[in-house]
C-alpha cells in the first residue's frame, strides 16, 4: 500500500491555550475542504486522493495514458476513439455512499479549476457516448456515469476525463446531494498522471 | 456496430499490459473494494423484470421467463471492471451453496466477446459454473436502467424486480443468502 502524506499542521503560538485552539480547529475538516489522504503507490509511483469522513467516499486515481489506451484497445474500439480518450487527463474515480440514506451526484455540477482560477465543466459520459455514437460505436462503458443515486451500500466507479496535459495541476470541485442538501468539496493540487510510468526506486 | 478488424492482432499486444496495470494501478483501490458490502435495496412497487433471450458461451439461448418459479440473480458485469472480477468467486460460492432447484444466477456480460471472456474465466481461481450470457450491444442493461458495472438484481419467483445492488457485493455474505431464502419462501 502507498504511504500516507498527512496534512501539514504547524502550531506557532506563544500560549498553550492558543495552541490548543489551533490544534482543535485543525482536527476537523474546514467547510468545503475535504480531508484528503494523498497516497503514492509504491508499486507504480502513481498518486491517488481519497476523502474520509464524508457521506460520499470519493477516491481519485491517476491513470497512465497507456493504460487508457490499453483498456479501450482491448474492447476493439477504433483508433480515432482511443486516441481521443487517451489524449485526456484520465482518473479512475470511485464513489461510495457511506451512510444509511440515499445520496445523489451529478458530474455536470462538478468543476475543475485551472491555476489561472478559471472554472471549467467536466466532460460527461453522455458527451463521450454521443461522440462515439456519431462514430458508429455503441460502447457506453468505462466512464463514470453522469449521475447516480446511491442507495445504502451502493457504490460505483469509472473514468473521469479532464482536457489537460500529463502532469498538469488543477483543483477538483465535486458535490453530492442528500436530504435536499448539497455538500461541496474541493481537492486541491490534483495532478494528471505523467505521460510515462514514474521511475520507482 | 463494433469494429472487428484489428481486434485479434492488437489484443495480443495489450492484454498482458492491461492485466499488469489492472493489478498495479487498481491495487490502490483494494482498500475501497476490500469491503464490498452486502446490502441490497428493495424495489417498490414490484415491477416485471424486463425479459431477455441471450446466448451463453456455448451459444445456447437462455430466456429469463424460463426461470419463472426460481429466484434469479442477474449480474451485469465486464472483465475490465475490477469489482466485477472481485465479486465473481463469491457469486460462484453462492450459486454452489444454494443449488439450482429454486435459484439461478445469470451473469450478463457487457460488450465483450465469448473468446475474450473465456480467456478471462480461465484465469480465475474458481471457474464460474453459472451461465455467462452476452449482451453485445448493452441493450438488456439499458432495459434494466444500469448505469455502471457491476449492478445486480434479485428477481422473485413471479419474475418481478425485488432488489438492486449498485457496485460490487460480497454475495457470499449470510445476509445475501438470507434475502434469497426469504424470496424463495414467498408464494
Amino acid at each position: 500500500m502507498g504511504h500516507s502524506v498527512p496534512p501539514v499542521r504547524v502550531i506557532r503560538s506563544r500560549g498553550w491555550l492558543t495552541g490548543l485552539v489551533i490544534l482543535f480547529c485543525s482536527l476537523g475538516p474546514q467547510a468545503g475542504q475535504a480531508e484528503m489522504d494523498r497516497q503514492v503507490s509504491p508499486d507504480t509511483g502513481l498518486v491517488s486522493w481519497k476523502s474520509s469522513g464524508d457521506a460520499l467516499d470519493f477516491e481519485l486515481l491517476q491513470v497512465l495514458p497507456d493504460y487508457v489506451r490499453a483498456v479501450f484497445t482491448t474492447r476493439g474500439l477504433p483508433k480515432p476513439l482511443i486516441d481521443k480518450v487517451s489524449s485526456y487527463c484520465v482518473f479512475g474515480t470511485i464513489l461510495k455512499n457511506t451512510t444509511d440514506k440515499p445520496l445523489s451526484y451529478r458530474v455536470a455540477d462538478w468543476r475543475y479549476i485551472t491555476p489561472d482560477g478559471k472554472r471549467h465543466e467536466i466532460r460527461t459520459k453522455s458527451d463521450w457516448v454521443a461522440e462515439w455514437r456519431d462514430m458508429g460505436v455503441a460502447f457506453r462503458w468505462s466512464m463514470l456515469p453522469d449521475d447516480q443515486t446511491f442507495e445504502v451500500g451502493d457504490w460505483g466507479q469509472g473514468f473521469t476525463t479532464i482536457p489537460l496535459q500529463p502532469g498538469d495541476v488543477f483543483s477538483l470541485e465535486y458535490n453530492w446531494s442528500q436530504d435536499g442538501h448539497t455538500e461541496t468539496r474541493t481537492i486541491k493540487e490534483v495532478q494528471c498522471a505523467p505521460a510515462e510510468p514514474p521511475n520507482i526506486d | 456496430m463494433r469494429p472487428q478488424s484489428h481486434r485479434i492482432s492488437t489484443r495480443s499486444l495489450y492484454v498482458p499490459l492491461v492485466c499488469l496495470v489492472l493489478l498495479s494501478v487498481f491495487a490502490v483501490t483494494a482498500r475501497a473494494e476490500g469491503e464490498l458490502g452486502y446490502r441490497f435495496t428493495p424495489l417498490a412497487p414490484l415491477q416485471a423484470a424486463p425479459g431477455f433471450s441471450l446466448q451463453d458461451m456455448d451459444e445456447e439461448t437462455h430466456t429469463l421467463s424460463d426461470y419463472r418459479g426460481k429466484v434469479v440473480l442477474v449480474n451485469f458485469w465486464a472483465t475490465w471492471c475490477p469489482p466485477c472480477r472481485k465479486e465473481m468467486p463469491a457469486l460462484e460460492a453462492l450459486y454452489k451453496k444454494l443449488g439450482t432447484d429454486d435459484f439461478a444466477v445469470l451473469a450478463v456480460n457487457q460488450w465483450e466477446d465469448p473468446d475474450h471472456v473465456f480467456t478471462y474465466t480461465g484465469d480465475l481461481n474458481v471457474f464460474p459454473s453459472f451461465p455467462i450470457l452476452f449482451d453485445p450491444e448493452s441493450a438488456i442493461s439499458q432495459d434494466y436502467g444500469v448505469k455502471g458495472l457491476p449492478t445486480s438484481f434479485l428477481i422473485d419467483k413471479k419474475g418481478r424486480l425485488a432488489y438492486r445492488a449498485v457496485g460490487g457485493r460480497d454475495f457470499d455474505h449470510p445476509e445475501v443468502e438470507k434475502l434469497i431464502l426469504e424470496l424463495q419462501a414467498q408464494p
